[in-house]
């Protein structure tokens, strides 16, 4: 298990789905903000344009009212000053000078009567001239200079002169640009804070998943018993992992009752067996004649081979409904193979046919023993049995991304085609063979039940290639691939 | 002690564990058996798993509770091993599976009763009529003369001659000698006796390896 939590974060589902979710999540507040961004930015200016108006028209009153003397200009242009004060949106902190509002009366034939703002307001009379402003209905005004506009209301006077009040949109803008860093500091946290819930919970959730991925894979590889963990709540996930249980229960419940039938299979068919074997036994010695013997003899030989076919007929059905049973124990290939070809050798060179190993370094597996010394002998009985005299034979046995692979070679005459498809099922033989044809079937199961392969083909140069890969045993090195251990048959 | 429901295998076993030199008391099922170990006291036990009224390891437990020390040979014709068998199997008892060759039996039963008896020392040299085996120089000799053995035969030739007079089948030199557990399909252990034979038993000489027929080999003792 610790090898897997350990892969990294970024390749997991809760990444991704969390990803998805914050994007989804950021997009929703981008229109949520480009809307009260907007929502806000029209009200500012709404508000600011209800005062110009109220204050344009206060100084239309009071230019109307007052008398054109010499005091006429000091007391519009104290007015004008204490509304700049009330401005709206005002900063605080911001120095008196102001440069924030003007306020311009023009005469009849449009010149300059009365300024009070900062400069000498040449520029923003320039400015209005280019701009038609309607009475009541503030409009923007840009003066060069100045890079923010400036709103301004205008008023016509009843002596006929025009009044303009003008408000800078730099408060606007600065109310504006706080709101908006506010509001963006404050989504992005949001953002953060909702992709870590998001990764936390997925991962919480699909940890359990993994959990149920990972009791499942050693379930289906060693034993049926266990069960893949369930949680108390009644979610999707909980239902995925009663599920399974479910049926795993199924398969254990169909594979007691297959042990059950080869059991009673083997027993009812053994203990006649014993029976025949131990009278025709005990018949041997009182036998001195060598002619009388060889029918026991061959009677007994002839029930070994039917014990035998049995064992591997039921090793076989238990192993292809994937419910063969193993006693696993350490095995080296490197020390039982060159025991098997040293047994395997004296017959080799008796029919003429010659073997060598190639064993790089320990190779080891857990399996049962009993089950994998019988696939090997199956496999050098194949070659001792179906290959031509002057053959050579070549086992290789090697480490190689975390299988024990064994590969077995010949020079003869190959697999006949149209047989390569079917080999490794049962009752195929060749049509030589004097074999049950249960062979190859059985190395297959073998194979199989310890999570290997097997592979049979024609070499390209001609003769057989079998390569059996098994799982190494877990905490063996695997070895460097080492190209000079991929033998093949000298011809 | 030879508890087996079956009387087919209950009669042969009898009779050539008899032969064998032992003396036999048989039971049919396990509240027999019970009797029978509460009367009288057994150097071996041989129990059969599939026992009419009881699980032969119960009644093996039971025996045990009884205070029935003596080794047990188990016999079972069940595809598999049962995990309390194997331990029984720890605590120094054995097992067969059905069918097996008599010799075999005859030999787990002899290495039970080893097993129990007093140790008698490792033995360092081995003698067969004029064959004298070095256990320590692995070297063998026959009438005087150095046989030029391998390693391999030597060890078969050892094995032989440790079970001198006692057949031995092929599984069984397949299991000791090489470490390989199979039923052999095809003649490999006849080819290595073969060339065995050509070695120890030289012209002139009386043959010491002898085939039974239908059983294994046998080294002859006299």
């Amino acid at each position: 298990m610790s090898s897997k939590t350990a892969r990294p974060a970024l390749r997991s589902a809760a990444w991704r789905i969390s990803l998805w979710a914050t994007l989804a999540f950021a997009c929703g507040t981008i229109v949520v903000f480009v809307f009260l961004q907007r929502f806000l930015a029209h009200d500012i200016q709404r508000r600011t344009d209800a005062w110009l108006s109220g204050e344009v028209e206060v100084l239309g009153d009071v230019a109307e009212r007052t008398p054109k003397d010499a005091l006429y200009d000091r007391v519009v242009g104290e007015v004008a000053e204490l509304a700049s004060r009330e401005v709206p949106n005002r900063d605080a902190g911001a120095t008196l000078s102001n440069d924030s509002v003007f306020f311009l009366q023009t005469g009849r034939d449009g010149s300059m009567e009365l300024w009070v703002g900062a400069g000498n307001g040449q520029a923003t009379l320039a400015a209005i001239r280019k701009t038609t402003i309607l009475p009541d209905q503030p409009t923007d005004l840009h003066v060069s200079g100045f890079a923010i506009p400036f709103r301004v209301a205008s008023d016509q006077i009843a002596d006929g002169t025009r009044i303009y009040l003008g408000l800078s949109e730099r408060d606007e803008l600065r109310v504006l640009h706080r709101l908006s860093l506010r509001f963006f500091l404050l989504s992005l946290s949001l953002i953060l804070f909702g992709f870590l819930i998001v990764f936390l919970a997925t991962r919480r959730m699909l940890s359990h998943v993994r959990g149920i991925t990972e009791a499942a894979s050693r379930i289906g590889h060693s034993d049926l018993t266990t069960r893949v963990p369930t949680t108390n709540r009644n979610d999707e996930i909980a239902q995925l992992a009663l599920t399974l249980n479910h049926m795993l229960d199924r398969i254990e419940s169909t594979v007691h009752q297959l042990h059950t039938i080869t059991d009673t299979l083997a027993h009812d068919l053994r203990s006649p067996l014993t029976a025949i074997r131990g009278k025709l036994e005990m018949s041997l010695p009182g036998v001195s004649d060598e002619a009388a013997a060889e029918p026991i003899v061959a009677a007994i030989d002839e029930l070994d081979r039917l014990t035998d076919f049995l064992n591997k007929s039921l090793d076989v059905a238990e192993a292809q409904a994937d419910a063969l049973r193993l006693t696993r124990e350490e095995i080296n290939l490197c020390e039982l193979l060159p025991a098997m070809v040293d047994l395997y050798e004296p017959s080799m060179t008796e029919r003429g046919l010659s073997i060598q190993l190639q064993c790089s370094g320990p190779v080891k597996v857990m399996a049962d023993a009993a089950l994998v010394h019988r696939m090997i002998a199956n496999l050098l009985d194949n070659e001792l049995k179906h290959l031509a005299p002057g053959m050579r034979v070549a086992v290789a046995v090697r480490a190689e991304n975390g299988f024990a692979i064994l590969a077995m070679e010949d020079n003869g005459i190959g697999f006949e085609p149209g047989m390569l498809e079917h080999l490794f099922e049962a009752r195929v033989k060749g049509r030589n063979s004097s074999g049950h044809g249960l062979g190859l079937t059985f190395v297959h199961a073998v194979a199989r039940a310890h999570g290997g392969t097997v592979t049979a083909a024609n070499r390209s140069g001609g003769g057989a290639r079998i390569v059996v890969a098994l799982p190494l045993a877990e905490g063996s090195a695997t070895a460097p691939h080492n190209p000079a251990a991929s033998l093949s048959v000298a011809d | 002690m030879l508890v087996e429901d079956e009387s087919d295998i209950q009669s042969f076993l009898r009779r050539s564990l008899e032969e064998a030199g032992y003396v036999v008391d048989c039971a049919a099922d396990g509240k027999t058996a019970e009797k029978l170990a509460a009367e009288h006291s057994f150097d071996v036990l041989i129990v059969d798993l599939g026992l009419p009224d009881q699980d032969g390891i119960t009644l093996i437990l039971r025996l045990r509770q009884m205070g029935v020390q003596a080794p047990v040979l188990i016999l079972s014709a069940r595809r598999s091993v049962d995990d309390r068998v194997r331990g029984l199997e720890q605590g120094g008892d054995d097992y067969l599976t059905k069918p097996f060759a008599l010799a075999e039996l005859l030999a787990r039963l002899r290495n039970l009763l080893k097993r129990n008896a007093p140790g008698a020392g490792e033995l360092t040299r081995l003698r067969v009529q004029d064959l004298e085996l070095d256990l320590l120089r692995r070297e063998a000799i026959r009438a005087g003369k150095l046989l030029p053995l391998t390693q391999q035969e030597f060890a078969l030739l050892e094995y032989l001659c440790r079970n001198a007079g006692r057949v031995v089948t092929r599984s069984m030199i397949l299991d000791q000698v090489w470490g390989i557990r199979i039923q052999p399909e095809t003649n490999v252990v006849d080819v290595h006796i073969y060339r065995l034979r050509g070695k120890v038993d030289g012209k002139g000489q009386q043959p010491l390896i002898r085939t039974m027929r239908g059983m294994g080999y046998v080294l002859e003792d006299r």
